[in-house]
C-alpha cells in the first residue's frame, strides 16, 4: 500500500509536468485550431535554455523561471509571425488548417536537428544546490524540485486562467478561440492574437523547461516524450481547456506511475494508448471540451 | 499531334524508361536505391487514396506496412505457405483494421483524425513490442523477425538478384497508380473530393461520404499492407520500431504533401525528388553534422508549404501544359 501511495503522489507530480506541457498546447489549439507538432521541441528549446543558462552563469535554478518565459515569449511570437502566419493566410478561413500542422512539423524536424547538430545527442544534466534535496511527508519522500514543478504547473494553470478571464488580451484570444470572423469584425487583429497565443504557449513550455531541468535529462528529441502524452492529455482533457490540460495531466501521470508498480513500463505505454482510444470513441470532446470541436 | 497523344506518348515513353533502367544501372547499390524509390512512391500513391483524395490526414500508416511484413513473414515461418498468398491475407487483415479504425474515426474532425491515426498506430506498435507471442503465432516482441533464406524462385519470393525486385515493385506502383487514376475518373473519385472539401454539402446531396471514406481507407490499406510484405521479402528482417514507428508514416505523407496530395503524379514526383535528396543528404552530411539532413528536410517541408502549398506538382504541371500547347499548336500548323 505505502508503494502505491509513493507512486501516486511521483505520478501526480509528474502528470502536473505533463499536464503544464498539455496547457501550451491546448491554448494554441483552442486559438489557432491546430496542433502544434512542434510543441515538444518548443519545451526542448526552453530545457536547453535553461540548462545553459544555469550551467554558465552559475545562477539558483529557478532565477531561470523569470529569464527563459519571457525569452520563449519573443521566440515564439515571432515563430509564429514568421512562419506559420503566411501559411494560415494561404489557407483562408479554412476551420481546421491541416497545412499549418505539416508547417509545424517541419519546425519540429528543424528545431530537433539545429540541436543535435549544436549540442550533440548525450543526455545532459545540471546538478543543482536542490536537485536530490527531499523532505518527508509522514512516511512518503518528496522531491523538491518535483515538488516545485507541480506548484509551477497548478499556479500557471491558475494565472493564465485568470488571464484568459480578467485582461483584454485574453479577452481578444477567448473571442477569437470562439469564432474567428465575429472576433475580425469586432476589430481584434487575429494574427496578432495568433502571435500573442503561440508567444504565450512557447512561453510556457519555457516554464516547463525551466522547472524540469533540476531533475530531468536533456537532449534533442526529448521533446517526443512529452509530445505524444501532451496529445494525448490535451484530447483527454477536451481540446482547448485549461483546467482540462491540468486534469488530463493527472490522469496521466498517475495511471503511468501506479500501472508501473504492477507491470513492465513499456505495457503502461500501450495502456495509456488504449485508454486514450476508449476516450475518443465514448466522448470525444474530452472531460471539458466543446462538442463543436470535434 | 494532338494533346492526348502526346500525353499519352510520354507515359509510354517514361514506363519504357523505368522498365529499361537496370541495363544501365547495374551496381546493386542503386538498384536497391531505385527500389526503394519506388516502394516509398507506391506508398505514397497508396496513402493518397484517403489521404489525398477523401481530404483528411491519416499520420499512421507504417502500421498497416507492419501488418503486411508480419502477417506474410508469419506464415511463411511457421506453416511454410509462400508470401504471395501471405500478402494477400496481410492485405486483407490491414483492410479490415483500416475499417474498424475508419468506423469511428471519420467522423472527426482534421485534428482530432490526425492524433488518433497517431495513437492507434503507435498503441499498436508498442503492443506488438511487448507480446512474443499472440496464440500459437510467434511475434518475437521488439526482436523482430529474420526470415531464413530459402531455395530462390518467385514462389518463395526470394531471389539471387536485385533485379527481380525491381520489377516487382515497378509493376506493383504502376498498378496502383493506374487504379488512382480510374478512381480518380470515376464517381468514387468525385464523391470523395466533395466529402473531403464540404462534407455536410455533399451529404445535403444524398452522399454517404462516410461510406466511400471507409471505403478508401480499406483500398489504402489493403495496398499499403502488400508493401509491407514487398519490404520484409527484400530485407530479410525486421522489427517494429524500425517498420511501424512514426517515422515511416510522416515521410509518407510528407512526400504526398511536398509532391501535391490529392494529385496521381504526386506522390511519385514527390518521392523522385525527396528520396535521392534524402539519401545523399545522408550519406554525405551526416558525417559532417549529425542531424543536418534533417534540418535540410524540414526547411524544405516548411518552404513547399509556405510557398507551393499545393505541392510540386502544380508549378510542373503549369509548366508541361505550356510546353505541350507549343509542341500540339506548331503540330497543327503543319
Amino acid at each position: 500500500m505505502t508503494a502505491v501511495i509513493q507512486a501516486t503522489l511521483n505520478g501526480a507530480m509528474m502528470g502536473a509536468m505533463y499536464g503544464l506541457t498539455a496547457l501550451g498546447l491546448t491554448l494554441i489549439f483552442g486559438v489557432m485550431k491546430v496542433v502544434n507538432f512542434a510543441h515538444g521541441s518548443l519545451l526542448m528549446v526552453g530545457m536547453f535554455s535553461a540548462y545553459w543558462l544555469i550551467r554558465l552563469t552559475g545562477i539558483h535554478p529557478y532565477l531561470a523561471l523569470v529569464i527563459v518565459p519571457p525569452v520563449l515569449f519573443v521566440f515564439g511570437y515571432y515563430l509564429q509571425d514568421v512562419v506559420i502566419k503566411p501559411v494560415f493566410k494561404a489557407e483562408g478561413q479554412v476551420r481546421e488548417p491541416l497545412t499549418v500542422i505539416i508547417v509545424t512539423t517541419g519546425v519540429w524536424y528543424v528545431l530537433d536537428n539545429l540541436a543535435l547538430m549544436l549540442f550533440g545527442a548525450e543526455y545532459r544534466t545540471v546538478r543543482t544546490a536542490i536537485s536530490n534535496k527531499s523532505f518527508a511527508l509522514g512516511q512518503y519522500i518528496i522531491s523538491i524540485p518535483k515538488f516545485s514543478g507541480f506548484v509551477v504547473a497548478i499556479l500557471t494553470a491558475v494565472g493564465l486562467a485568470i488571464f484568459m478571464r480578467k485582461t483584454k488580451t485574453g479577452k481578444a484570444l477567448r473571442a477569437t478561440s470562439l469564432d474567428r470572423e465575429a472576433a475580425n469584425l469586432m476589430g481584434i487583429d487575429q494574427y496578432r492574437v495568433y502571435n500573442i497565443a503561440f508567444g504565450l504557449g512557447t512561453a510556457i513550455a519555457g516554464i516547463a523547461g525551466c522547472v524540469l531541468i533540476p531533475f530531468y535529462y536533456v537532449y534533442p528529441s526529448v521533446g517526443v516524450v512529452f509530445d505524444i502524452r501532451a496529445f494525448i492529455i490535451v484530447v483527454l482533457g477536451g481540446l482547448g481547456s485549461i483546467p482540462g490540460a491540468l486534469l488530463g495531466g493527472l490522469v496521466i501521470g498517475l495511471i503511468e506511475s501506479v500501472f508501473s508498480q504492477f507491470m513492465a513500463s513499456t505495457w503502461t505505454e500501450a495502456i495509456i494508448y488504449a485508454i486514450f482510444l476508449i476516450i475518443l470513441f465514448v466522448k470525444p470532446s474530452g472531460f471539458f471540451g466543446h462538442k463543436q470541436d470535434w | 499531334m494532338s494533346r492526348k497523344q502526346l500525353d499519352r506518348t510520354l507515359l509510354v515513353l517514361a514506363a519504357l524508361v523505368a522498365f529499361a533502367l537496370p541495363l544501365v544501372v547495374t551496381s546493386p547499390t542503386y538498384l536497391q536505391i531505385l527500389i526503394l524509390l519506388f516502394f516509398y512512391a507506391y506508398l505514397t500513391t497508396s496513402w493518397n487514396l484517403v489521404g489525398g483524395f477523401a481530404g483528411v490526414l491519416p499520420l499512421g500508416h507504417s502500421v498497416f506496412v507492419g501488418i503486411g511484413a508480419y502477417a506474410s513473414s508469419i506464415l511463411t515461418l511457421q506453416y511454410g505457405i509462400s508470401p504471395w498468398i501471405g500478402m494477400l491475407v496481410g492485405g486483407l487483415l490491414a483492410a479490415l483494421i483500416g475499417i474498424i479504425i475508419g468506423l469511428p474515426t471519420f467522423r472527426m474532425r482534421g485534428a482530432y483524425f490526425c492524433l488518433c491515426t497517431i495513437a492507434f498506430a503507435e498503441g499498436i506498435r508498442v503492443m506488438i513490442e511487448n507480446i512474443d507471442n499472440i496464440g500459437p503465432l510467434r511475434i518475437n516482441g521488439p526482436r523482430g523477425l529474420l526470415i531464413p533464406l530459402k531455395d530462390p524462385s518467385f514462389w518463395n519470393y526470394q531471389f539471387m538478384s536485385k533485379l527481380p525486385y525491381y520489377y516487382i515493385i515497378l509493376i506493383l506502383l504502376i498498378l496502383v497508380l493506374g487504379l488512382t487514376w480510374f478512381i480518380s475518373r470515376s464517381k468514387i473519385g468525385y464523391y470523395l473530393a466533395a466529402g473531403g472539401e464540404e462534407p455536410e454539402a455533399a451529404a445535403a446531396l444524398g452522399i454517404n461520404v462516410a461510406n466511400y471514406k471507409l471505403f478508401a481507407m480499406a483500398m489504402s490499406c489493403f495496398l499499403t499492407a502488400l508493401a509491407g510484405t514487398f519490404y520484409a521479402q527484400l530485407m530479410l528482417y525486421f522489427y517494429p520500431k524500425g517498420l511501424m514507428g512514426l517515422d515511416l508514416s510522416f515521410e509518407i505523407a510528407f512526400i504526398a504533401l511536398i509532391g501535391g496530395r490529392g494529385t496521381i503524379a504526386g506522390p511519385v514526383i514527390g518521392a523522385l525528388l525527396l528520396r535521392p535528396l534524402n539519401e545523399f543528404t545522408r550519406i554525405y552530411l551526416s558525417d559532417m553534422l549529425p542531424g543536418l539532413h534533417l534540418v535540410i528536410f524540414g526547411l524544405i517541408l516548411i518552404l513547399v508549404m509556405l510557398y507551393l502549398p499545393k505541392g510540386l506538382t502544380a508549378p510542373l504541371a503549369a509548366i508541361y501544359d505550356r510546353l505541350a500547347r507549343k509542341i500540339t499548336v506548331q503540330g497543327d500548323a503543319k
